[in-house]
């Protein structure tokens, strides 16, 4: 079995106004597993995601990754753990889509010539390279979304959280992210998704934990838990609400 | 100060010059002349920055405007427009954003001492703007203060309140 | 920004295009700190000059003029308040001011010597990305004492960001406050707390998203500096420029 490469014990979080944002929470992530992080709006899904690369520090318990505490080894954890954020809009620094990829290697003073070889690289990979010179506001929602996953891939991760990716998007431009995580797994990326629309993956991913109050109140195969899923404020997917078998959205 | 606040600060400055850029572009139909937002995001800068964040934020905006991105009014940049009739009013905005920002924060943040930092601020905008302007034209000192400081002044008046308020507003939400 | 001005970077392919940024704003700075000690004959060559090569970068004449309305008022006014000041052989006289011919030339000299620095500066923002821009401006400010050129080059990054969004913003506010009728709101603080106020709040909360973004990539202030790729025709523009100083400060 392989090594949990992010160990969560016992975490807590009291919000300065004393709200709690996570209760106690223990889990243990494996290299390559394909998570859903399911629950419905301030169930604490974002809070605990801010956790994992150090955004937030806990108020109790403890977050390892790679068996490394995140408060003495931030840096590291950071390129370990990359995060991908809902509005592609406010986390672009860059005027060019490759600058904007770039943005992150820089921060590491990693030698230019390696950078742009790096870089190019990730936008091959993600199908990009030709929109290198525009301007990222000037980018279709799916490609502001594959472009933010480039800044982070290009970092090399070893697990890649997103928060809600298919917020905000049309129809293609869900495929296009969801073709793109599929690559990813396939990769062997480790990915976490948050979102309150499980629908576009529930067939694709391994695992599925759900969220209500900042606690975790389910934690496993994705389709066993489906029936459940709207007592915790989820829509259910159609096909096992008309009784039908599942599909993937993917051809 | 953290690794972490100082670069919300970069940030919210960054924003302020993107706002003072864009402030020269937006104006609100009010009357012959027009409400150009410009000094109004310069002065809340300076309340809601402080003294070195606000006047680094003035300095990167002039710095780009110089540089040729086209930021300054009009969609203008360069040594011409910095320099040119109008450049004292730009120039001015270094000496307002500080002493707007270490009044204010020297007398506490309190509305009433913010809208007299303010009123301070904006003088000094045309104590730099009008003089220059006299010179670059070569009209007499009261043409100029005719042309350039008295149309406005009502404007900036309605603008400091609004800033005063924007303040009290904004300082929790920024959490400064 | 393209929206609202027409100023912006426009992609070419001219030798301008690819001139290392250092060295174009070192030349347009000389040439702008030249025209100030030209003649007419001399600003004549160089306005020429200008016009043409502006041309060449797809920008018309006349659309400039369009947009220089502001300033072309200002230069009118330049032009008849030296008019009327200079003393000299007198022309005309209306109510006790004499236009002079002497007037009439500085006046004319003066205004059309602005005119030129401000194409000069047009040249340089149409023809230069704004990530050079930014490079050489960090590049310049390296040997400024007590000046962290990194920050003030990612300032600059990050305000050319956040234009698109703070435009987008406002557009967006007005609007929905104009389906409500806001027009008809006399009160011109409670016009402009209107919109500025919403808009502050909201670019402040996309403000704060960025900075977890830019946390979250590892941002630091010691990073990789930008590089340049200069086209080899740098020399050349280089000495035609000192001879078109030469040229104005002797003609």
């Amino acid at each position: 079995m392989p090594t949990a490469i992010l160990d969560i014990q016992d975490l807590s979080f009291i919000f300065d106004d004393g709200y709690i944002g996570l209760n106690r929470i223990s889990l243990s992530i494996r290299q390559g597993e394909f998570i859903i992080l399911a629950g419905k709006n301030g169930s604490g899904k974002t809070t605990f995601l801010r956790h994992l690369n150090g955004l937030l520090r806990p108020t109790s318990g403890r977050v390892r990754v790679n068996g490394k505490e995140i408060s003495t080894h931030l840096i590291e954890t950071r390129k370990t753990v990359g995060m991908v954020f809902q509005d592609p809009d406010t986390q672009m620094v860059g005027d060019t889509v490759f600058d904007e990829v770039a943005f992150g290697p820089e921060n590491l003073k990693q030698p230019r010539a390696l950078i742009n070889e790096k870089v190019s690289r990730v936008l091959k990979a993600l199908n990009l390279f030709h929109l290198k010179d525009r301007h990222p506001s000037t980018l279709s929602g799916g490609e502001k979304r594959k472009t933010a996953i480039a800044g982070i891939l290009v970092m090399d991760p070893k697990v890649i959280v997103f928060d809600e990716p298919f917020s905000n998007l049309d129809y293609p431009g869900i495929l296009q992210v969801l073709s793109t995580l599929m690559d990813l797994h396939r990769a062997g990326q480790t990915l976490i998704i948050a979102t309150h629309d499980i629908e576009p993956i529930v067939f694709e991913a391994g695992r599925m934990i759900i969220m209500e109050n900042g606690s975790v109140m389910e934690d496993g195969a994705p389709l066993d838990l489906v029936p459940c899923l709207e007592s915790y404020g989820v829509r259910e997917p159609c096909f096992s609400k008309f009784g039908l078998q599942p599909r993937p959205w993917q051809k | 100060m953290t690794a972490s606040t100082d670069l919300k600060m970069t940030v919210y400055a960054s924003l302020f010059v993107a706002l003072i850029a864009v402030g020269a572009f937006i104006a609100i139909p009010i009357g012959p002349v027009p409400i150009v937002l410009q000094n109004l995001f310069v002065l809340l800068a300076g309340l809601l920055l402080g003294p070195v964040w606000g006047l680094a934020c003035v300095a990167v905006y002039l710095i780009i405007g110089l540089a040729g991105l086209p930021v300054f009014a009009g969609g203008t940049s360069g040594l011409g427009k910095l320099f040119g009739p109008t450049g004292g009013y730009l120039l001015g905005y270094l000496p307002c954003v500080f002493i707007t920002a270490s009044v204010s924060k020297g007398l506490g943040k309190k509305t009433a001492f913010d809208i007299l930092a303010m009123v301070l601020g904006s003088l000094i905008v045309y104590a730099a703007g009008v003089p220059w302007l006299k010179a670059v034209t070569g009209m007499s000192l009261e043409k100029a203060v005719m042309a350039g400081m008295v149309p406005f002044l009502i404007g900036d008046a309605l603008k400091i309140v609004a800033a005063a308020f924007l303040a009290k507003t904004l300082r929790p939400l920024m959490k400064l | 920004m393209a929206e609202i001005t027409p100023f912006t970077y426009r992609p070419g392919d001219s030798s301008l295009h690819f001139l290392d940024p250092r060295l174009k704003f070192f030349i347009v700075s000389l040439i702008s700190v030249s025209l100030v000690g030209a003649g007419f004959i001399s600003t004549g060559i160089c306005f020429l000059m200008l016009v043409l090569s502006l041309k060449k970068t797809g920008l018309h004449f006349f659309s400039i003029l369009k947009h220089l309305k502001l300033f072309l008022a200002l230069l009118f006014f330049i032009f008849l308040a030296r008019a009327v000041t200079t003393q000299g052989d007198i022309l005309v006289s209306v109510y006790g001011l004499a236009l002079t011919r002497q007037g009439l030339t500085e006046g004319g000299l003066v205004a059309f010597k602005f005119f030129a620095v401000m194409l000069t500066g047009l040249m340089f923002s149409v023809t230069t990305r704004p990530s050079s821009i930014k490079a050489a401006v960090q590049w310049f400010l390296k040997p400024v004492p007590l000046v962290p050129e990194k920050r003030v080059a990612v300032m600059i990054s990050l305000a050319l960001c956040f234009l698109p969004v703070i435009l987008r913003q406002a557009k967006e506010i007005s609007d929905a406050q104009n389906a409500r009728c806001a027009h008809l709101q006399k009160n011109p603080v409670r016009k402009t707390m209107g919109l500025v106020l919403p808009l502050l709040k909201r670019t402040v909360l996309s403000a704060d998203r960025l900075v977890l973004a830019m946390e979250s990539r590892c941002y630091r202030d010691d990073r990789t500096d930008p590089e340049f790729n200069p086209s080899g025709r740098e020399p050349l523009f280089l000495f035609g420029t000192l001879a078109l100083c030469l040229c104005l400060l002797l003609c």
